[in-house]
C-alpha cells in the first residue's frame, strides 16, 4: 500500500502540530519518522491511522482518498507505545480481538482465528504464553504480542508509535533487527515514529527527519547522515562539534572525523588534552583548541588510540578540521559547542 | 474545513445526539431523584410564608434541638477526627498481619443499619441491658438521654475520617517521613511537620462529611434517643415528630436547615476538591 | 541484620496509634456489637428460629431484600450512565451537576424521607401523575424503591467514575484501529474494564439500602406484611421492649451484613493486588 500526504496541516488549539506537510510513501517502504519530541511525528503517524482528524490537506492510500474514513475500515496495524494490550484479556484473545469483531459475514470461523492466533503467536515466537494475561509479559515479550494483534488483521500498513520506547538497551536491541526481519518477510509498508537516530539509521530504508511540525529532510540512512540538507539535520543525527569563525559563521564537524596526530602537519590546529575515555571499541577525547580556545570532541578507535597514546590531561595534540560543513542559509545561534 | 464530507457531517451529527440524550437521561435522573425532592424541601417550607417559616425555627423545641445537634456534632466530630488521624496513621504507615481485617471492622458502621447502631447500644446501657442495673444503682442515665446520642452518633460517624485518610496515606507512602526522621525530626516534629500537612484536603474532606452524618443521623439517634420533646430531640428527629403530627409547614421549615447543611457541604466538598486538585 | 520476626519500624509510635486504634474501636463498635449477639443468645435456639421464621418477619426479610435489590440494580445502570456522561462529555452546569450526586450522603435521610413521601404521595407533584392510571408509588414497595434509589445514587456514580477518568484513550484507539465499532468499544472494552467497579458500586448500594430506615419510613406506609421493612420491624420490636426478639432479628441482619462487607472488601483486595502486578 502506497500513502501520498498531501498539504497536510492540524493544530490542538493554538498549537499548530503540523505544517503543510507532503510526504510519499511507496509500497513496502520501511520508514523512520525521525523528531525530536513535540515534532509532529506522532501526530502525523496518528493521522495516517486516522486516530486524528486533517484539519486542511488530504491522505491518499493507493490513491484512494482516505481522509475522512474511519479507523476501522482502514486496514492499518497500530503499535501503541505502551502497547495497549486489553488488560481483561489473555494474550490469545487479544490477538483474536480483530477478528472476533469483524461483522459476521466476513468473521472467520472459531476454528479459524484458533489457528491464525496460534500461527501468529508462532510467528512471534511466544506461543506458549496464549493463556497469559498482558500484567504476567515482560515488556518485550507485549511488544511482540503487541504487534501480532497488529497483524492479525492483515494489515497493509503498519504503524508503530515508538516501538521500542519502553524497553531496556538489549532488548531493543534485539527487536530491531526482529521487526527489520519481519518487514523482510512480511513486505507491508511500514512506518515508525522514533526519537531516537541510532534506531532510525539501524532499520529503515528511509528517513524522514520531523521539526516543529515540518518536515526538514527525507532520504536514505546514508543520504540524511553524510548530506544532510541544514544544520538541524546534521545536529540531531549524530555527535557534532560547532565552531563559529570571526565572522560569525557556524562549521560543524563530527568528532570521528576529526583526525588527531602527534606532530603539527598541514594546516592542523594544536589543541590540549582535557579528557579521556574509551567506551567499548571506541575512545573519545575532549580537547581545547589553543587558537580559538574553543572545546570540542574527537572520537577514534582503539588501534588509533595505542598509536598515539597513552593521553593524559595535558597533552598536546594537533588536530586537522578537513571535513568541516557550512550552511550557508543559517540563522545565527549564540556560540555553544555541543557535544 | 473543506475535507469535511457530508458522510462526516452526518456521522459527527450521530454521535452529537447520542451526547445529548445520554446527558438527558442523566439529567432527568437527577432532577426526579435529586433536584425535585430538594425543592420540595423548601417550597413546602415556604408554603404558608416567610413568618411562619421562622416561627417554626425559633419556637423553643425548635431551638433545644438544634442546640443538642451542634452539641452532638461537637463532641462527636472532633473525637472521631482524632481516631481517624491516630488509626490511618497506623493503618498507612506500618505493615503488620491483619490490616485488612483491621480495615473491615472499622467499616462495620458503614455496613450495619443504624437502627442496629441504635439498638446495641440500648441492649448494653437500657434498663434491660447489661450494665442497665449497675447505670440504675448509681442513677447514671444514658439511654434516653443525652450520652445516648451522643455514643450513636460516634458509632454512625466512626470510619469516614479514617475511611477518608486510609488511601490517602497509602499513596504517599513513608518517604517524606523517613527523610524528616533522617533530617533529625522527632516523633511530633515528623507528624505535625510532614505527615498532617500532607493530608489536610482530605482530612477537611473526611471532618466535612462527618459532620454532615453527625447533625443528620436519624435511625441510630432515634432509637435511644427515647424522643422526649425539649431534652432528648436532635433537628432529624424534630422534623419527624411534627411531620407525625401532619404539621407539615413546620416540618420542612426545620428540615429545610439541613438541606441548607447539605448544600453547603456540598459547596465546601467542591472547595476542597477544587483545592486539593490544584496542588 | 533485623531480627525477621520482629521488624525494624523507621517511623515512630506504632504501638501507641495501633493501641488507641484498637481499644477505641473495641468500646465504640467491636464490644456494643458483641452484646448484640450476646443478647440474642440468651434466647433458645428454637426461640429465635421462631422470631426469625414469623411470616411477618419473613415478609418483611423478603420485602427489605427485594426493594434493595431492585433500588441496586437500578442505581447500577442509571449510575454508570451519570458517571459516563460527567467523565465523557463538556455541557454547561456539569459542575453543578457532579456536586449534586453526593446530595444523598450530605443530606439527612429523614428531609429525603418525607421530600420523597411528599412527592410521590397520590397528591404530590409527581404521585398525581401517576393516580390516574392506578399507580400508587408512596405507601407501596414502589416508594420504598425510590427512597432507597435515592440513598444509594452515589455509590455506583463514585466507583465508577474514577475509573472511567483513568481509563487511557489507548485501549479504546487500538480497539478501534484493530477494527472496532463503537458499540464493540464499549461491551468488548470498557465494559469489562467498568465492571469491577460497577459491581463494587451496585454491592455498597445493596449494603446500605439493606439497613436504611429514615428515608423508608416515611414513604413505606409501614403496613404489616406489605410495606413493613426489616429495621423498622426492630424497631416496633423496641417499643414493644421485646429486647430479645429485636436482638434476634437484628443478629441476622447483621450476619448478611458482615457477609456483604466482607465480600465487598476481599473484592477491593483482590482488585488492588491485580493492580500492583501490572
Amino acid at each position: 500500500m502506497g500513502i501520498t500526504i498531501e498539504n497536510v496541516s492540524k493544530s490542538f488549539g493554538e498549537y499548530l502540530a503540523i505544517k503543510d506537510v507532503q510526504l510519499e510513501i511507496p509500497s513496502g517502504d520501511f520508514i523512520a519518522l525521525l523528531g525530536p519530541s513535540g515534532s509532529g511525528k506522532t501526530t502525523l503517524l496518528r493521522m495516517i491511522a486516522g486516530l486524528e482528524s486533517l484539519d486542511s490537506g488530504k491522505i491518499h492510500f493507493n490513491g484512494v482518498d482516505y481522509s475522512n474514513k474511519p479507523v476501522k475500515e482502514r486496514k492499518v496495524g497500530f503499535v501503541f507505545q505502551h502497547y495497549a494490550l486489553f488488560k481483561h484479556m489473555t494474550i490469545f484473545e487479544n490477538i483474536a480481538f480483530g477478528l472476533k469483531v469483524r461483522p459476521f459475514k466476513i468473521r472467520p470461523s472459531k476454528q479459524e482465528i484458533k489457528e491464525r492466533v496460534y500461527d501468529l503467536l508462532k510467528f512471534v515466537q511466544l506461543e506458549h504464553l496464549a493463556e497469559r494475561y498482558p500484567s504476567q509479559l515482560s515488556g518485550g515479550q507485549k511488544q511482540r504480542i503487541a504487534l501480532a494483534r497488529a497483524l492479525a488483521v492483515e494489515p497493509e500498513v503498519l504503524l508503530l508509535d515508538e516501538p521500542f520506547g519502553a524497553l531496556d538497551a538489549k532488548v531493543r536491541q534485539e527487536l530491531r533487527h526482529w521487526l527489520r526481519e519481519i518487514h523482510e518477510k512480511l513486505n507491508i509498508t511500514t512506518i515508525f515514529v522514533t526519537h531516537d537516530q541510532e534506531e532510525a539509521l539501524e532499520m529503515a530504508d528511509t528517513i524522514v527527519v520531523m521539526n516543529q511540525g515540518q518536515i526538514e529532510q527525507i532520504g536514505s540512512p546514508d543520504q540524511v547522515y553524510h548530506h544532510p540538507v541544514n544544520a538541524f539535520v546534521y545536529r540531531f543525527l549524530g555527535r557534532v562539534n560547532e565552531f563559529c569563525d570571526s565572522d560569525n559563521e557556524i562549521s560543524y564537524i563530527r568528532p570521528h572525523e576529526i583526525a588527531l596526530k602527534k606532530s603539527a602537519q598541514g594546516n592542523s590546529v594544536p589543541a590540549k588534552v582535557l579528557h579521556v575515555h574509551s567506551v567499548g571499541s571506541l575512545v573519545r577525547i575532549q580537547l581545547n583548541r589553543l587558537d580559538t580556545n574553543a572545546l570540542f570532541e574527537a572520537e577514534i578507535n582503539t588501534e588509533k588510540y595505542q598509536e598515539i597514546g597513552p593521553l593524559k590531561k595535558g597533552d598536546l595534540l594537533y588536530a586537522s578540521f578537513s571535513n568541516l560543513v557550512v550552511f550557508g542559509n543559517e540563522q545565527k545561534e549564540p556560540l555553544t559547542a555541543i557535544l | 474545513m473543506n475535507t469535511k464530507t457530508i458522510a462526516q457531517a452526518n456521522t459527527v451529527s450521530l454521535q452529537g445526539l447520542k451526547k445529548w440524550v445520554l446527558i438527558g437521561i442523566a439529567l432527568a435522573f437527577l432532577g426526579l431523584f435529586i433536584v425535585i425532592p430538594l425543592i420540595a424541601v423548601f417550597s413546602e417550607a415556604l408554603k404558608k410564608g416567610i413568618e411562619l417559616y421562622f416561627a417554626a425555627l425559633t419556637e423553643p423545641d425548635a431551638l433545644s434541638a438544634i442546640k443538642l445537634t451542634l452539641i452532638t456534632a461537637a463532641i462527636a466530630v472532633p473525637v472521631n477526627t482524632v481516631f481517624g488521624v491516630i488509626a490511618a496513621y497506623a493503618i498507612a504507615k506500618f505493615s503488620f498481619r491483619g490490616k485488612n481485617i483491621l480495615v473491615t471492622l472499622i467499616d462495620i458502621p458503614f455496613a450495619v443499619s443504624p437502627v442496629i447502631a441504635g439498638l446495641v447500644f440500648v441492649l448494653l446501657f437500657g434498663s434491660q441491658g447489661l450494665l442497665g442495673p449497675f447505670l440504675e444503682a448509681n442513677d447514671i442515665k444514658i439511654v434516653f438521654a443525652v450520652p445516648g446520642i451522643i455514643l450513636a452518633t460516634l458509632f454512625v460517624t466512626f470510619p469516614f475520617v479514617a475511611r477518608e485518610l486510609i488511601p490517602i496515606m497509602q499513596e504517599q507512602g513513608t518517604d517524606e517521613e523517613q527523610a524528616g526522621r533522617i533530617l533529625g525530626a522527632n516523633g511530633w516534629q515528623m507528624f505535625f511537620r510532614i505527615t498532617l500537612p500532607n493530608i489536610k484536603w482530605g482530612l477537611l474532606y473526611g471532618v466535612i462529611l462527618c459532620n454532615a452524618r453527625a447533625m443528620g443521623e436519624f435511625g441510630a439517634v432515634s432509637v435511644v434517643s427515647g424522643h422526649i420533646r425539649g431534652m432528648t430531640n436532635t433537628i432529624p428527629l424534630h422534623v419527624e415528630i411534627l411531620y407525625n403530627e401532619y404539621n407539615f409547614t413546620a416540618a420542612f421549615a426545620v428540615a429545610s436547615l439541613l438541606a441548607i447543611l447539605a448544600l453547603f457541604t456540598l459547596v465546601l466538598k467542591s472547595v476542597v476538591e477544587w483545592k486539593s486538585r490544584k496542588e | 541484620m533485623f531480627n525477621k520476626s520482629k521488624p525494624h519500624r523507621v517511623l515512630p509510635a506504632f504501638g501507641l496509634s495501633m493501641g488507641y486504634t484498637i481499644i477505641y474501636l473495641s468500646l465504640i463498635i467491636l464490644i456494643p456489637v458483641a452484646v448484640l449477639f450476646l443478647k440474642a443468645t440468651t434466647l433458645s435456639f428454637s426461640d429465635i428460629w421462631q422470631t426469625v421464621t414469623n411470616d411477618r418477619v419473613i415478609a418483611s426479610f423478603k420485602l427489605t431484600f427485594y426493594t434493595s435489590f431492585v433500588a441496586a440494580v437500578v442505581n447500577a445502570i442509571f449510575g454508570t450512565l451519570i458517571a459516563w456522561v460527567l467523565v465523557k462529555y463538556q455541557f454547561p452546569g456539569k459542575k453543578i451537576v457532579d456536586a449534586l450526586v453526593d446530595l444523598p450522603f450530605a443530606l439527612p435521610t429523614a428531609v429525603a424521607g418525607i421530600a420523597l413521601t411528599t412527592i410521590y404521595a397520590p397528591n404530590g407533584w409527581i404521585g398525581q401523575l401517576f393516580e390516574p392510571i392506578g399507580v400508587r408509588i408512596a405507601f407501596t414497595p414502589i416508594g420504598i424503591m425510590i427512597a432507597l434509589t435515592f440513598i444509594g445514587l452515589p455509590f455506583v456514580v463514585r466507583t465508577v467514575q474514577p475509573v472511567l477518568q483513568d481509563f487511557d484513550r489507548q485501549f479504546e484507539e487500538a480497539a478501534s484501529t484493530l477494527g472496532a465499532n463503537s458499540t464493540q468499544i464499549f461491551f468488548k472494552i470498557i465494559l469489562p474494564t467498568l465492571f469491577p467497579a460497577i459491581l463494587t458500586g451496585f454491592a455498597l448500594a445493596f449494603a446500605r439500602a439493606l439497613g436504611e430506615y429514615g428515608s423508608v419510613v416515611f414513604i413505606s406506609g409501614n403496613m404489616p406484611m406489605k410495606t413493613e421493612i426489616v429495621p423498622l420491624l426492630i424497631v416496633t420490636k423496641l417499643e414493644q421492649f421485646d429486647y430479645a426478639g429485636a436482638a434476634a432479628i437484628a443478629s441476622v441482619m447483621l450476619i448478611f451484613s458482615f457477609i456483604l462487607l466482607f465480600v465487598i472488601n476481599f473484592w477491593q483486595w483482590r482488585i488492588a493486588k491485580k493492580h500492583q502486578v501490572a
